[in-house]
Order: C-alpha cells, then sequence, then structure tokens
C-alpha cells in the first residue's frame, strides 16, 4: 500500500499553485491536508502524476471577521476552525458541523478548504455551507471569483472548481442572533461519515417561524436543500406534530440515496426523516 | 521515478536530513530512514492511529502525510517520550501502572495523542479523553484501562514536583 | 519420575506469597511504552529486499497466462515467483480437512479474490508494488460460488475439480437419546440464525523475513508468529526439507487473536529468497491484504436449532444444524472453529441429549480463519437465543430459566453430552452474584416504566463457558492430528544466582512472560528483578506450542512448577552433601535449602547453584554441574473420540456470567448499551490484572462481532469491506466498561487451579447483548436472529412489525 510515483510541487503563492495546475491539468493534484487524498494515493486509487502541495503558501490560513460573515483561509486547519472562540460566537452551527469531522488527529491536518473541495456528500462542512448560504473564493488563470455554495456542489466528489482552479477562501454568513440551529447526524461509529445527516436553522418570530433552512447530506450526490420542507415551516407556529410531518414528508419524497453496505436507500431515506425531525425539534430549542 | 528531495526536519530534538522520493509517507521516512521505529504502522489509511506522531505540537497521522512535507518541522515521537536518561514519563508510568497496554502495538499513537491533550487540557473529563482518543484502534484492551492510564498520567503531570 | 503439582498457592515453597496472585505490573511494558520493542517491521537485515505480492482481482477464474517479464526488467526488482515455481519447489498446502487447497501461489485458476498469484522482491517495498503493475495475467473469468446454501446444493459449480462436490466435511454427531427427547419434550422450539464473518485483526498485521540459504538448504524465519514451532514443521514438510533445517524465530507482536495467519506469506518470502540468491525477503502484509487474504476472515454461518424443554423449563435435547462457509480452500484452520463448540456444546447447562449436524462447505470466498473463541462464540448465541425463546414462551425469567438447567456445582468433574469434561464450576453463584450487582430486580422495575415511555429497554443474562487448555485429541475428528503439544521451559539459574527461563513463544499481548517471572520469583524466593525470560527458536526451546486454545498460562504454569521442581530436586542434593544429611532431610522455603530439623543450616539457592558452577569438589557424584532444568507440560488422560466424536479435549471450563442492558432506538435501529455487569470464574488468578484485561478486551471484541463487524463479499465475491473505513472496529466510544467481579473455583486438574482464561468474554457477550435486543425489541413482536445486528437490520425488523 504505497502510492505510485509522482512529481512534487510545493508553491508558496496562490499565483503558482494555479499556473502549475494550469501547466499540468488533469494530471494533477492540489494536496491540502491530505486526509482524504493521501490514503487514496496510498491504495493507488488516486494516481496523479503531479502533486501540488500548497501547504506552503502564504496567507491561506486564518479565520477572520469580514462585517457579517466570517472569512475563512481554504488551507485554515478544521482543529482551529474548532478552536476559534470567534467562530463559537459568530456561528456555534458551524462549530459544531466542525467537531463533527472524523477526530482530532484527522483535523489537526484536515483543511476547510480541502473538505469543501473534495465534496464528499456525507461530509459536515459542504453540508453547512449550504445550508448557511457560503461563499466560494476561487482563484484561477482568468482571476478571482466568488460563487455560491448553491452552485459549487454538482455532484458526487465533484464541484464547479475548474482543472486550474483552486479555493481559496470560504465565506461564511454569522448566524443572526436568536436562530435555532442544529446539526444531526448517525455514523456507525463517532467520528465516521455520517450515513447521513440534517442541519437546520430557524427563525422565529413571536411564536411563528419567520425563516428556516433543511440541509441534508449522506443521501444524495451533493448536500441536499429541502426546500419543500423551508416552505412548510416559514410562516408557520411549529409543533411537534408539524414537524413530524415534514420529517414523514422528507421520507418518502427525497430521490432514492445511494446504498452502500451501510445502509441501504431506504434506510437512509428514513434517517433523513428521522434526523430532520430531531434537527427542527433541537433548533426550535434554541431559537429566540 | 520522480526527483528525490532534501529534506531537513527536527525529530526529539535531533536534527535530521534525508533524502526522499517525494510519494514516500512521512512513517516510512522516520522509521525506514531515520530508524524511529518505534512509531507503528497499522492501517496505511489514517483510521486506526497507530502512527500518530506529535507535529509541531499536534497529533497527526504520520502514513497520510509525506515525508517531503516535513520539511522544517518539529516532530516529537515515542522515542522522545522519556528522558534521554531513561527515565519514563508520567505517561509511559500510568500506562504501565494502569495496565494500558497489552500487545502495545498501539501504544505509542495512543500516548502521542494523550501527550496533545494534557497538554492543553491537564486535567480533562473523561468526555475529552474519549474525544481525544476516539480515532485510535485499540484490539486488545477494550479501552478502559486507556482510560483509567490517561486519568492517572493527569494526576501525576499536575501534581507538584516533589 | 511423577510430579506432583502445587494444587494451590499454598503449596508453594514460601510462607506467604508475594508475587503469585498479584496484579504486579508486567516486566514486557518497559520496553513496550518507549517504542523499543522488536516488532517483525523494525528489522532490517543487511541486503534485505522486500517482498510485494499480486493478489486475484476475481473470485474465480481460470489463469490463462502470467507474463512476469516486464516486472523482472524494472530497476531494482531482483526476484519474482509465480505458481509455476510454487509447484516445482513445494507441495500443495497443508488443510484441514486435508485436500482442500491448491498451492500459496495460483496455479491452474484463482478461487477467491485476494488469492496470491504472483509475487516480486524489490529493493523497497514502494518499488515491489510499481512491479506488481507490470504483471500481466490473463484470466478466464468462471461464475463464482457466493452463496453457502447454492454451493452445498448437489450439481452446484464447483470451486475445486477434483472433489465431487463443495462439501467440505459432513457428519451428524449424535448424543444420547435426542429423537425420543423431542418426542416426549412437552415443548419444542426450532429457529434459525445467521453470524457474518467476522474476524481477528490484530493491529499488527502478519510479517517475515525470510532467509533460504542455498549453500546448505536451510531455512531462517523470523516473523510475527503465534505458534512458531507449529510453522516450522509445516515449512519442513511444504519444502521436503529435513526438519532441523528449518529455524523459525517468533518476533513479539501486536496481537493474534489466532488470526495472524502467515502461512502463504512465509513461503512466498521463502521462494523469492531463495530465487533471490539467499538474500533475507521481508514481506509486510499490509492491512488491505490482511483484511482481503490474510487470517482475518471467520465464522460464516447458517444455523438451525431446536431445544426441547419441558413444562418445568428443563432442557433435554438440543439439537444444531450448521452450514459453515469456508471459504475456497481448508488452509486457514477455520474447521477447527466448527469442531471446538463440541468442547462445551450445551453451554453451562445439564442437557443430556444432544445432536450437531455440521457441514462445512467450500466457495469462492476467503478461506476462514481461526478467531479468538475459535467458533463458540457464534453457537453460544444461538444456544442462549434458544433458551431465552423457551422462557419467554413459559413464562419464565430468563434468568430462573438457566439456573433451572445448570449444571449443580456438587456434580464436578461433569461430562457433558459431546463427550467433554468440565473440571469444576459454580453456575449459580457466578449468576447470583451478577444479578445482586446488577439490582436484577430494580432492573427489571426501570425496564417496565422505560416500557410504559415507549422506549425499547431490553435485559439479557448470559452464562457461558470458555473451554481451557485443548489438546492433540480435540480437532482429529476433522483430520488435524497432533496440535496440542506440550509446552515446556528451561530454567537456568547463573553463578551470581540469577535466573533465566527459555520459553518457545513471543510476546503478543497476554502476559505471560510476567507469569513465568511471577512463578519462579516466588518459587525461588526472589525478586522480580532477579528473573528474565528469554525466547528461544525452535530448534533451541523445548517443546512448545504457544498460545492458542486458552492453554498457554495453564500449560506454562506447569511447565515453569516442574522444572522448577527439577531444579530444586539438584540443588537440594548439593545442599545436603554440604550440610552432611540426605537430600530428603532438607526442604526450600523462602529461597532458603534448609535441613528441616535445624532450620539454622540453610543455603540459599543463590548459594547452591554457584557451588554447583563452581566447585566441583562439593558437587555430589550423581548432580552433574548444571543448575538448570527443562520441564514440559502436557495434560493428562487425552485420548481418542469415540465413534460418535466425543472426547476430553479441553482441560478446564471457565465460567462468565454476563448481564447487560440496551436500548433499541426503533427510528433508527441504533443500539445503546446502557449497563452492564460480568462475573467471571476462571479458576485461580495467577495474575488478576491480566485477567481483567483479557475479559474487558474480550468484551470489546464482542460488542465489535455483535454491532460493528462484518465482511460483506456481493453477489460477484467481491469483498466490500477490504479497509479500515468499512470493517468497523468498535473505539473507546463504542465499548461499554461493565463492572466486573471475579469468582475463584479452581480447577482440580491443573497446577495451582487456574483455568484457561485468554478468551473469556468473547464468548458471552454477544449472545448476553442479542439477548438484551431481543427482549427490548419483546413488545414489537419481532426477534433479530442475525449477527451483527447492526442500525439497518434491526430499524428493516422493527418496520417488518409496525407495517
Ligand atoms: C479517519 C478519517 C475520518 C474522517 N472523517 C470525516 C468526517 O466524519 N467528515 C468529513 O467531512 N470528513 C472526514 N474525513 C475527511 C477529512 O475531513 C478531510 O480533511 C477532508 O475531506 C479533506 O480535506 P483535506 O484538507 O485533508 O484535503 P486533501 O485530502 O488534501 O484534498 C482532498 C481533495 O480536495 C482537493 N483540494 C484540497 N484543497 C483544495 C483547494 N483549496 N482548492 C481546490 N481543491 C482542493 C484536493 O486536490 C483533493 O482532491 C475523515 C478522514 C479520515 C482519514
Ligand atoms: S497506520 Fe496511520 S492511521 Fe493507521
Ligand atoms: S494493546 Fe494491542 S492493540 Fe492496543
Amino acid at each position: 500500500m504505497k502510492p505510485a510515483s509522482f512529481e512534487y510541487f510545493a508553491p508558496t503563492s496562490v499565483a503558482d499553485a494555479v499556473s502549475l495546475l494550469q501547466e499540468h491539468g488533469l494530471e494533477a493534484k492540489l494536496l491540502a491536508g491530505g486526509q482524504s487524498l493521501v490514503p487514496l494515493l496510498n491504495m493507488r486509487l488516486a494516481r496523479p502524476t503531479v502533486v501540488i502541495d500548497v501547504n506552503r503558501v502564504d496567507g491561506l490560513s486564518y479565520v477572520r471577521e469580514d462585517g457579517d460573515a466570517l472569512a475563512i483561509g481554504a488551507m485554515t486547519h478544521q482543529r482551529e476552525v474548532e478552536r476559534a472562540e470567534l467562530v463559537q460566537r459568530v456561528n456555534p452551527l458551524l462549530h459544531a458541523a466542525t467537531r463533527l469531522i472524523g477526530h482530532p488527529q484527522i483535523r489537526n491536518r484536515g483543511t476547510v478548504g480541502g473538505s469543501i473541495a473534495h465534496a464528499d456528500p456525507a461530509a459536515e462542512l459542504p453540508a453547512v455551507a449550504l445550508a448557511l448560504d457560503a461563499e466560494m473564493h476561487i482563484t484561477g488563470p482568468n482571476g478571482e471569483k466568488a460563487v455560491p455554495a448553491a452552485d459549487f456542489f454538482v455532484t458526487y466528489l465533484t464541484t464547479t472548481l475548474e482543472p486550474a482552479e483552486m479555493l481559496t477562501e470560504v465565506r461564511v454568513p454569522a448566524l443572526p442572533q436568536g436562530t435555532g440551529w442544529s446539526i444531526q447526524e448517525m455514523a456507525r461509529r463517532h467520528g465516521d461519515f455520517a450515513l447521513a445527516g440534517a442541519t437546520v436553522t430557524l427563525s422565529m418570530n413571536g411564536g411563528m417561524c419567520s425563516d428556516a433552512r433543511v440541509v441534508l447530506f449522506g443521501v444524495g450526490a451533493t448536500p441536499l436543500r429541502v426546500q419543500q420542507a423551508e416552505e412548510r415551516l416559514i410562516g408557520e407556529r411549529v409543533d411537534a406534530a408539524l414537524i413530524s410531518e415534514i420529517g414523514r414528508e422528507i421520507s418518502s419524497s427525497i430521490d432514492e440515496p445511494l446504498a452502500d453496505i451501510h445502509a441501504t436507500s431506504e434506510y437512509r431515506r428514513n434517517l433523513a426523516g428521522v434526523l430532520t425531525e430531531r434537527a427542527l425539534v433541537e433548533a426550535l430549542g434554541r431559537a429566540a | 521515478m520522480a526527483a528525490k528531495r532534501d529534506i531537513r526536519l527536527t525529530v526529539n530534538g535531533v536534527a535530521y536530513e534525508a533524502t526522499v522520493e517525494p510519494r514516500m509517507t512521512l512513517v516510512d521516512m522516520l522509521r525506514g530512514e531515520l530508524g524511529l521505529t518505534g512509531t507503528h504502522v497499522g492501517c496505511e489509511h489514517g483510521v486506526c492511529g497507530a502512527c500518530t506522531v506529535l507535529m509541531d505540537g499536534r497529533a497527526v497521522r504520520s502514513c497520510i502525510m509525506l515525508a517531503v512535507q516535513a520539511d522544517g518541522a518539529d516532530f516529537m515521537t515515542i522515542e522522545g517520550l522519556a528522558s534521554r536518561e531513561g527515565e519514563l514519563h508520567p505517561i509511559q508510568q500510568a500506562f504501565i501502572e494502569e495496565r494500558g497496554l497489552q500487545c502495545g502495538f498501539c501504544t505509542p499513537g495512543f500516548m502521542m495523542s494523550i501527550l496533545e491533550l494534557l497538554q492543553e487540557t491537564p486535567d480533562p473529563t473523561d468526555d475529552e479523553i474519549k474525544d481525544a482518543l476516539g480515532g485510535a484502534i485499540c484490539r486488545c484492551t477494550g479501552y478502559e484501562s486507556i482510560l483509567k492510564s490517561v486519568r492517572s498520567a493527569a494526576k501525576k503531570l499536575l501534581a507538584p514536583a516533589s | 519420575m511423577t510430579f506432583e503439582f502445587p494444587k494451590s498457592l499454598d503449596d508453594l515453597p514460601i510462607s506467604s506469597p508475594k508475587w503469585v496472585g498479584k496484579p504486579v505490573n508486567r516486566v514486557e511494558d518497559p520496553q513496550l511504552v518507549t517504542g523499543k520493542t522488536e516488532f517483525i517491521d523494525n528489522i532490517t537485515l543487511p541486503g534485505m529486499v522486500h517482498c510485494a505480492i499480486l493478489h486475484s482481482p476475481h473470485a474465480h477464474a481460470r489463469i490463462k497466462s502470467i507474463d512476469m517479464s516486464r516486472a523482472a526488467a524494472l530497476l531494482g526488482v531482483v526476484a519474482t515467483l509465480t505458481g509455476e515455481d510454487a509447484e516445482r519447489w513445494s507441495r500443495p498446502m497443508y488443510t484441514t480437512p486435508q485436500g482442500w487447497g491448491g498451492y500459496v501461489l495460483a496455479t491452474d485458476k484463482v478461487r477467491f479474490v485476494g488469492e496470491p498469484v504472483a509475487a516480486v522482491a524489490a529493493t523497497s517495498r514502494y518499488i515491489a508494488e510499481d512491479a506488481l503493475e507490470l504483471i500481466d495475467v490473463e484470466y478466464e473469468p468462471i461464475d463464482p460460488i457466493v452463496d453457502a446454501f447454492s454451493a452445498a446444493q448437489p450439481g452446484s459449480p464447483k470451486v475445486f475439480e477434483e472433489h465431487d462436490d463443495n462439501i467440505m466435511y459432513q457428519r451428524v454427531f449424535t448424543w444420547g437419546e435426542v429423537d425420543e427427547s423431542f418426542q416426549k419434550a412437552d415443548h419444542v422450539y426450532k429457529e434459525s440464525f445467521r453470524w457474518n464473518r467476522v474476524g481477528a485483526n490484530p493491529l499488527e498485521t502478519f510479517g517475515v523475513i525470510s532467509e533460504w540459504d542455498l549453500v546448505d538448504d536451510t531455512l531462517t524465519c523470523r516473523g510475527a508468529f503465534q505458534t512458531a514451532s507449529f510453522m516450522a514443521m509445516g515449512r519442513a514438510a511444504t519444502f521436503r526439507l529435513p526438519s532441523n533445517k528449518v529455524r523459525f524465530i517468533a518476533q513479539p507482536h501486536g496481537g493474534s487473536f489466532g488470526g495472524k495467519g502467515g502461512g502463504r506469506g512465509t513461503d512466498i518470502t521463502l521462494m523469492l529468497s531463495r530465487k533471490a540468491a539467499g538474500r533475507p525477503v521481508k514481506w509486510i502484509e499490509d492491512r488491505m491484504e490482511y483484511l482481503s487474504s490474510g487470517g482475518s476472515q471467520a465464522w460464516d454461518r447458517h444455523y438451525e436449532a431446536s431445544i426441547a424443554v419441558n413444562d418445568d423449563g428443563t432442557v433435554t435435547a438440543l439439537r444444531v444444524k450448521l452450514l459453515d462457509d469456508m471459504g475456497a480452500t481448508a488452509e486457514g484452520f477455520g474447521a477447527t472453529g466448527a469442531v471446538k463448540p463440541m468442547a462445551s456444546f450445551t453451554g453451562c447447562y445439564a442437557i443430556p441429549n444432544a445432536e450437531y449436524d455440521l457441514t462445512l462447505v467450500a466457495t469462492n470466498k476467503l478461506p476462514a480463519s481461526p478467531y479468538r473463541g475459535m467458533g463458540p462464540p457464534p453457537h453460544n448465541f444461538v444456544l442462549e437465543q434458544m433458551m431465552d425463546i423457551a422462557a419467554r414462551d413459559l413464562g419464565l425469567d430468563p434468568a430462573e430459566m438457566r439456573r433451572r438447567n445448570f449444571i449443580p456445582a456438587d456434580q464436578f468433574p461433569y461430562i457433558i453430552a459431546s463427550g467433554n469434561e468440565y473440571d469444576s464450576g459454580e453456575y449459580e453463584a457466578a449468576l447470583d452474584k451478577v444479578l445482586e450487582m446488577a439490582g436484577y430486580e430494580q432492573l427489571r422495575r426501570e425496564q417496565e416504566e422505560a416500557r410504559a415511555q415507549g422506549r425499547h429497554v431490553g435485559i439479557g443474562v448470559v452464562s457461558t463457558i470458555e473451554p481451557g487448555v485443548f489438546d492433540w485429541n480435540a480437532y482429529t475428528v476433522i483430520g488435524t492430528q497432533g496440535i496440542g503439544i506440550p509446552e515446556g521451559v528451561t530454567v537456568a539459574i547463573d553463578t551470581m544466582g540469577k535466573i533465566t527461563a527459555r520459553v518457545g513463544f513471543a510476546l503478543e499481548g497476554q502476559g505471560q512472560y510476567t507469569v513465568v517471572t511471577q512463578l519462579l520469583a516466588e518459587y525461588f524466593g526472589v525478586e522480580l528483578e532477579d528473573v528474565r525470560v528469554v525466547l528461544a527458536d525452535n530448534l533451541s526451546a523445548p517443546p512448545n506450542f504457544g498460545p492458542g486454545g486458552s492453554r498457554l498460562g495453564v500449560a506454562i504454569t506447569g511447565a515453569v512448577l516442574g522444572a522448577a521442581q527439577r531444579l530444586t530436586e539438584k540443588l537440594t542434593k548439593v545442599a545436603a552433601k554440604l550440610f552432611e544429611v540426605q537430600p530428603e532431610d532438607v526442604e526450600l522455603l523462602d529461597g532458603m535449602l534448609r535441613v528441616k530439623s535445624v532450620p539454622e543450616s540453610q543455603l540459599s539457592v543463590a548459594n547452591a547453584a554457584a557451588i554447583m558452577l563452581n566447585r566441583s569438589d562439593m558437587l555430589p557424584p550423581d548432580v552433574d554441574p548444571s543448575p538448570q532444568a527443562t520441564f514440559a507440560w502436557t495434560a493428562p488422560g487425552r485420548v481418542e473420540p469415540d465413534e460418535q466424536g466425543r472426547v476430553k479435549s479441553y482441560l478446564t471450563a471457565a465460567n462468565a456470567c454476563h448481564l447487560v442492558m440496551v436500548e433499541v432506538d426503533p427510528d433508527t435501529g441504533q443500539v445503546e448499551i446502557l449497563k452492564y455487569y460480568i462475573a467471571d470464574d476462571c479458576g485461580t488468578r495467577l495474575n488478576p490484572a491480566n485477567v481483567e484485561g483479557m475479559v474487558q478486551g474480550a468484551v470489546a471484541q464482542g460488542v465489535g462481532a455483535t454491532l460493528l463487524e462484518e465482511y460483506v463479499y456481493d453477489d460477484d465475491g467481491q469483498l466490500l469491506t477490504a479497509s479500515f473505513m468499512d470493517y468497523l472496529l468498535p473505539t473507546i466510544h463504542e465499548v461499554p466498561f461493565p463492572e466486573k467481579a471475579a469468582l475463584v473455583t479452581p480447577s482440580p486438574f491443573t497446577p495451582l487451579g487456574a483455568k484457561g482464561a485468554g478468551e473469556s468474554a468473547i464468548h458471552t457477550t454477544p449472545a448476553a447483548i442479542m439477548c438484551a435486543i431481543n427482549d427490548a425489541l419483546l413488545p414489537l413482536g419481532v426477534r433479530a436472529k442475525e449477527v451483527p445486528a447492526s442500525p439497518n437490520r434491526l430499524w428493516k425488523l422493527i418496520q417488518g412489525a409496525s407495517g
């Protein structure tokens, strides 16, 4: 179980990284935290002939408050996000989601950008990015651009990133004061990728739901926003009956999820509903 | 074969130079090139934790890092835990007293994670211990004695030096 | 000379025990906690090259051609190997049952995904793996045979053309009046069960460094061998070499649990070394290799069971029909796991009649290997479900149901229906202990309350036997002869009075070197630091087998005490000469050889040894100047099985009672273990901390097998769980920490009364958790019959109930 041979570059600037990507095209892979890429290299399931290690690129590791949002450098270790008091304060959902990623040793190396660019459909950060309307800042041969999370995730392990583009920053809007939130997932073991998960934000106003976000993960090819459920919530008094109705609707309406050895698609559908219910209950309890 | 690269790193306070192929994993370099065989390999895909070392003070899996990435970094491995005179670290003492090991193959990796934990959280709760160790596999002990070892090590480290 | 082994700690030559029976720290630990222990992969020999093995991607295919030329031409490749070499140089693998295997590298066809097809040796493992990609193999796929039931059908396509069908072994063992008992019974219960493949997964995989000296045809292998001497004999046979030309050095290893494997890797590296002009060849099995082609998989079972029960709850007969899927060959000794349940077939119960209908079938999957417990854990799961089914129907509390069937404490030694003899036991006391610890009645009330709130909480109470100390006769019914050889030790005292014990088994995690140290320090009245245990290779060690079948603790205790006694006889003669008395007048006590009637006349053991080595003038005429003694222990009275396979095979019967309370989440099928209590009785505990560690470790493995672990093959025979991302070992979050109590019912048959204890809780945990789950599901009217009880499976079951 040893990687096949590859050329290795360790650029120190985003511009250099991008021009290396441009030069080597599909043969090249960016190496961020390596927590997804290196296992695949070891198994020879990923076989880039060029590895571009962006760990030495300056200035891509930070968590900053920028207006109403958090600006997070793509190379920021997940563990830094988890530790940042700022994140806990401004966006407790992001904090909670980050803690659900693997284990501390994985988060010590794994990066925010890596997780989002890797786009595993069961990963927490892509789901939360979608739920919170995060914006992906991307640098490519034609300069910089920003892509909303809603447009970013294309399908299984695939995003809108072009081969010569690099994700440089993720901007996550702050969770408005009083917004209820929750992230619920079911994994075979603590720290494993989720079989399915749901993350919810809920704003209540005078006993009525004024805004809601419902995003599922692990049940489709990308994180899945369930607008139908959001519409059912907005303008309603959210109670147990409504919540279980929404759960049931989700279980019966979402497209057939992928099956694997741990979960049939039928079971995943069920989990999606159950976890949404649980997330709604918790978010409601937190909403002010 | 891709061109080899020269790297410099510090391990347990000792400076090393090595020339490695880019594809070589960090753990293969530590064990094979530097002869630091106390760090073990259980899976080579990041799941078991046997290969855990401290890189710039952070517990990381050395099987899913490349040796070239170690250039300029400061590492600690199991070989650096006891004093150079051979006096065991309180974590090691605790493991012996609380039977935190059976075959001992997982032990170096666990100890590195525990070291990181106790440096940041000198008096951890059981839940904090479990969170810190949840990514490591021990097939022998059933973990109870490892948990006890951590509690005991924390006590030893907190006790004023006598 | 006959030996009178000390029956208890009181019989040792000391005033009061200082080491034995105490939880002393382990002598192996300082090396282990500093990372200094020499595991096989730490060793580099001069000129050493690295092996990588090409594994079959097909479950079943004919090999049309193999072209190694591109691989051989790669820079750094030193040697290549294919089945042709294996055919030329070796015999087909030894199998149990015999005749169900091929060569270590496939020749005509491949029979499972992962089967070794070719190998290379190169200057690094990286290059060796590069070379694998340059091997050109042309396969002609054949329909794989994956399902055990279809494989067992007459007319099924065959795994081995030379056999009539896929049935490796089939036999019905009948013990007592089985048909009559079922006819006469007030109640008969019948059910079928499924246990899916699980396995050992020690954290260290197998590894070996082999050298084939071409000048005088001697082999030297260093490796993670669980049973080095046994492996060495196998190699001598495989390569048709004189057995004293095969040297095996076992390195300390990172666990085994019966599933270290290694036969193929050892032979492949040996032949590669032969091709590489005798250079040492190292092979470290990687984890994916371990999972897909190593000693990793065990117990792939389909059960049908029935019990005959009277109105009062007494069970009169048990019938178990097992279809055990052995995978492609019988090379892995997996078949022994189907036979071992005969050693404790009827568990803790006095069930007079029983029948075992056993079929071993070949399929295109990885050959089955042993795993801790060696087979009874699934059997116990089946038996205990049946006990609960009967209890429920009769309206008996499950604990009471068991109590009514226990073998009474005054009936030991007791011969069970299947022929094995249980040495001693206090099953009811263990049950009572657990019920008391758990506050059983209160727990049942809590369960009622939870049920009233709509929660699905259940309790399982299960008692099992751990057969210990297997012997040569345990597996003869399936054609395995001669496993279970004696365990020996050589004890030497040097001129400075320090003691060295030489053994033939490597460190593996059970703490046996510590036990040897404790025993010798105790016997000769010295400190632990005065004793050292060293490992000898197979050619210089006394007869030995090593760990396996929960035997080593007992066997090595016998060996050490025997050797110590032999040595004492010599030392006594030296002292007698010095004090001018008869040897009978001298005794050993607290490390002193003293004249019984004149206790002031005493000579230390150290001095007596020094006299032997340095003063020929003071040596008695019938004593050689060697303060050393060797003793090999074996259990007495082991004879061949009778015509129904009945045999006294395992010398000791340890007992454990587990009580576990779980909650099942009906919406997700997730099981949470709420409470767990254990009372464990393995006789005298030589080092109680060792035993407790084993119990807890085996609980973890039991939890893994019951809730998480499973090898899954698809219909094409592809393994879907070839990494630790998918084969799920329990972590610190999933393993409960039961409250544990020890009972001590010494064995009347063993030195110091110790019983085999290495497998412990894995016999009980799966059964107990499954009983608890089914208790939780009771109000829903469904029953879980498949292990592991994964969330998906339980959820589906519960859906079936309400829908
Ligand atoms: C044992 C284990 C458990 C895990 N559990 C979880 C879990 O529960 N949840 C979870 O979400 N993840 C989990 N992970 C994965 C982990 O979170 C990874 O860190 C993450 O998926 C990838 O981040 P990385 O920085 O390591 O990226 P890498 O592995 O370095 O890269 C992953 C991919 O993204 C690309 N990439 C990386 N950075 C960029 C960038 N800035 N721009 C463009 N492309 C980029 C790479 O080229 C590569 O294709 C686990 C991993 C392990 C080993
Ligand atoms: S060997 Fe690195 S995590 Fe298992
Ligand atoms: S002590 Fe053996 S794996 Fe942990």
